[in-house]
């Protein structure tokens, strides 16, 4: 009886640090999406310089927050499984630069407005956590943004990002998986599609 | 529409919903492999609403924006939300929240009279912010399912519980009550002019929105129906635990370093 107490807790202990290990330091990744938002908001909307600076840094600090490539895959859906190895590079490649050019645009429209952080959400993947944010518009309701972080080491990359309950992975991948499925030429067509939005 | 007929649409739709509901209640899909089983349907009319949004609501939305000024449009956009606080009230009831349901009714009194007919929101000024639900979202909190994704004429997209909870929020709009006993012209008069600017008003705070979804879409019928589905999820039922969001997903790595790799070396 002694043995199963102990065996008991002996495994439930080993349950709580293996949670442990596979959770992301939720504190640091909160503190890692606000040094995001606040680089954004002030080094990049609120800055005096020319749009090209502009467009460089917004590129720079896209790069360094977001893990593309862990996002395109999941974005692909199971056609990334059958994709080559050269439809996966090209992908990648124009939905970074679609998302570039596409989020520089949308965070024109955060001059003037800031992040409220509301603390953090564990996930059931591994080493990832969700940071709670809400941003406050001029007219109704506050805007509610949660950031899907994925920690590696010490390192902190933004996976999702999830505005009002829709996630943009989900979104993109929901599109996408459908555009394959109805386009003759499959991820070649999308890739194509992709690269003329851009140019 | 007559209170009768009301009835019988919310009951024709109550029915064709449960049905829906217990085909449904099986088969829980995970949030990213999301279905539509009235696709071509939904398609064809989706193709239908665009055309009549393109050649009629959109240009009237752009028309309105460029005949009035931001200040002004926060005062139509006040004062329609102001005319809805009973609707909130009357769900927040239903919800059980009966603190939610007095910040309703408080706004409303202090909005309508200091307010200036809820132009200006005098009450969120002083700490009551606003409190918004629906049928919809009571019919949610009393955990009735929501079933497929149905695209409607001229609506939009919708779910046979939206199209229940937009009934339900027209027949318990104080604008179609305080009608209901004037003389027929007259209560056509106000309540179409009162869903026109209602429209307009909402197609207007949606232009830039939906230009930029549109924009950088590859298929804007899928981008509009799995957002709308993403964002009606999370709307809990009072028998769920506080369990995870919907839209925590299975995030994995297939793990290719490889590619991204020689990617880096490009």
């Amino acid at each position: 009886m002694k043995k199963n107490i102990f065996a008991a807790i002996f495994a439930s202990l080993l349950m709580i640090s293996g949670a442990a290990q596979a959770a992301a330091d939720a504190s640091k990744a909160e503190a890692f999406v606000e040094k995001v938002t606040k680089e954004g908001i002030e080094d990049i909307i609120n800055a005096n310089v020319s749009q090209s600076v502009k467009d460089q840094r917004f590129e720079k600090l896209f790069n360094e927050a977001l893990d593309l490539n862990f996002i395109g895959q999941f974005v692909l859906g199971r056609y990334w499984r059958t994709a080559t190895k050269q439809q996966k590079i090209d992908f990648i490649k124009a939905y970074r630069e679609l998302n570039i050019k596409t989020w520089s645009q949308r965070f024109d429209e955060f001059k003037g407005k800031k992040f409220i952080f509301k603390g953090t959400s564990p996930s059931n993947s591994a080493n990832q956590v969700f940071v709670n944010s809400l941003v406050p518009m001029d007219q109704g309701e506050p805007a509610k943004v949660v950031w899907r972080v994925k920690q590696n080491g010490d390192k902190f990359k933004i996976v999702d990002i999830i505005i009002e309950n829709v996630s943009l992975a989900i979104t993109a991948r929901n599109e996408y998986t459908a555009f394959i499925k109805s386009a003759p030429g499959g991820v070649d067509d999308l890739i194509k599609n992709l690269q003329n939005k851009t140019k | 529409m007559s209170t009768k007929n009301s009835i019988f649409a919310i009951l024709a739709l109550a029915i064709f919903f449960n049905v829906s509901c217990a085909s449904r209640s099986a088969d829980q899909t995970s949030p990213h492999e999301d279905t539509d089983r009235f696709e071509t349907y939904n398609r064809a009319m989706f193709k239908f609403n665009y055309q009549v949004d393109r050649y009629v609501l959109k240009p009237i939305a752009k028309g309105y924006r460029a005949i009035t000024t931001q200040y002004m449009r926060e005062r139509v956009n006040n004062a329609l939300a102001n005319v809805k606080e009973p609707i909130s009230a009357f769900n927040h009831i239903l919800q059980g929240e009966m603190k939610l349901a007095g910040i309703n009714l408080s706004r409303l009194a202090i909005n309508t009279t200091l307010g200036l007919a809820g132009m200006y929101d005098v009450a969120g000024g002083w700490g009551l912010a606003k409190e918004k639900t629906s049928f919809d979202d009571t019919l949610a909190k009393w955990c009735i399912k929501d079933g497929p994704y149905i695209v409607l004429p001229f609506i939009g997209p919708a779910t046979p519980r939206s199209t229940v909870g937009l009934v339900v929020d027209s027949v318990t709009n104080p604008v179609y009550l305080a009608t209901l006993d004037a003389p027929a012209g007259t209560r056509d008069k106000i309540g179409y002019g009162y869903t026109a600017i209602s429209v307009i008003a909402l197609r207007e705070s949606g232009l830039d929105l939906l230009d930029d979804l549109e924009r950088n879409s590859v298929d804007f019928y899928t981008t509009m129906r799995s957002a709308f589905m993403q964002n009606r999820r999370n709307k809990g039922c009072i028998n769920d635990d506080a369990t995870a969001a919907s839209y925590d997903f299975d995030f994995g790595y297939e793990e290719e370093e490889q590619i991204f790799d020689e990617m880096e070396a490009q």
